[in-house]
């Protein structure tokens, strides 16, 4: 991270340490390709330019080679897709597609069952309202830590930790998880 | 919040959930039977169910190429950046003992390798190089493995 700091040159391993993370983020924010890419150029050129600016607060207590570079850049990446979502405002949006082409070697029927399974749980989150799913997919999909989810959205660890326990209450209602004393939703 | 509960029950049980949750993370779930089983199954779906996208080689390595173009002008020098390898197909995996789809540019694959992608590389090794950038940083390359 320093070295990237002081010299624009050691961006490289930095920006192939994070590139699939701001993409995927970009991917189930815009819910589509092209747009995603785009938004992930702007996020690393931007990020490049800013790196001057960048401030580490990690310390030595978080850890070794602990650093809010990752924080940073998906805050960046935030922006970017808002500013985004906002030009798309009046376009409709298209749902993600995950079952397409799939090579499925071996077990077929287990791989469209779970490609199923994938496909109706990724079309629960997307219906999530906005923070909660950007909670959700952060906390599932990039494994982020509550405090790590708290500084990209702005929000504190509280609210973060009850955007997640509802979009997880609501997730569950709509995939139809089985909980004792309650009968399972009829979801083929 | 809890059907039914109080919003203060609610505060309480998202904190045993994000506690539960923060568990999962480290590998080391705990506090099981203070989640309600539909939510632990629920986690549990999305941690595997939920996919990953990840942007073509094409992609990554043209924006590669700006980067660098951009680092270099910002030093005023000219920088050479690594060809890419396949260890892009899994990068941002780095905990294991999840597997969960991954999704290159819309074609999903059940492991994190896909044939699609083995063959992409292939091809773009053996392809030309379509501007003078690529053609000098493989020429580094190659004198640098002889």
């Amino acid at each position: 991270m320093d070295a990237a700091r002081a010299d624009p040159a050691r961006f490289d391993p930095l920006y192939r340490k994070y590139v699939a993370q701001v993409y995927n983020y970009a991917v189930y924010e815009l819910g589509d390709h092209h747009e995603a890419e785009d938004a992930t150029e702007r996020t690393f050129l931007s990020a490049l330019a800013g790196l001057p600016r960048f401030q580490e607060r990690a310390t030595p207590d978080d850890g070794e080679g602990a650093s809010t570079f990752r924080i940073w850049l998906f805050r960046i990446a935030r922006n970017v897709v808002a500013e985004r979502r906002r030009r798309w405002r009046r376009r409709p949006e298209a749902p993600l597609d995950v079952a397409t082409d799939a090579p499925a070697p071996g077990d077929l029927e287990g791989a469209v069952v779970a490609r199923e399974s994938a496909a109706s749980a990724l079309r629960a989150v997307e219906r999530l309202p906005g923070d909660r799913r950007r909670a959700v997919m952060l906390r599932f999909v990039h494994e982020m830590s509550t405090s790590e989810i708290a500084e990209i959205l702005g929000r504190s660890e509280g609210a973060v930790r009850v955007l997640i326990h509802r979009g997880l209450r609501g997730l569950a209602r709509e995939l139809g998880e089985e909980s004792p004393g309650t009968s399972r939703k009829g979801r083929a | 919040m809890t059907p039914g509960g109080t919003a203060r029950d609610g505060e309480i049980e998202a904190f045993v959930v994000d506690r539960y949750l923060e568990s999962l993370l480290s590998r080391g779930p705990r506090d099981e039977a203070e989640v309600p089983a539909d939510l632990r199954a629920t986690a549990a779906r999305l941690t595997h169910g939920l996919p990953r996208y990840h942007p073509s080689f094409r992609f990554e390595e043209d924006l590669a190429a700006r980067l660098a173009a951009a680092a270099s002008a910002r030093a005023g020098r000219l920088i050479e950046f690594p060809v890419g390898t396949v260890r892009g197909l899994v990068s941002g995996d780095e905990r294991a003992g999840t597997v969960r789809p991954v999704v290159i540019r819309g074609v999903l694959t059940s492991a994190a390798l896909s044939l699609a992608g083995a063959a992409y590389v292939a091809w773009r090794r053996g392809r030309p190089p379509a501007n003078a950038m690529t053609r000098a940083v493989r020429a580094v390359v190659r004198a640098r493995t002889v």
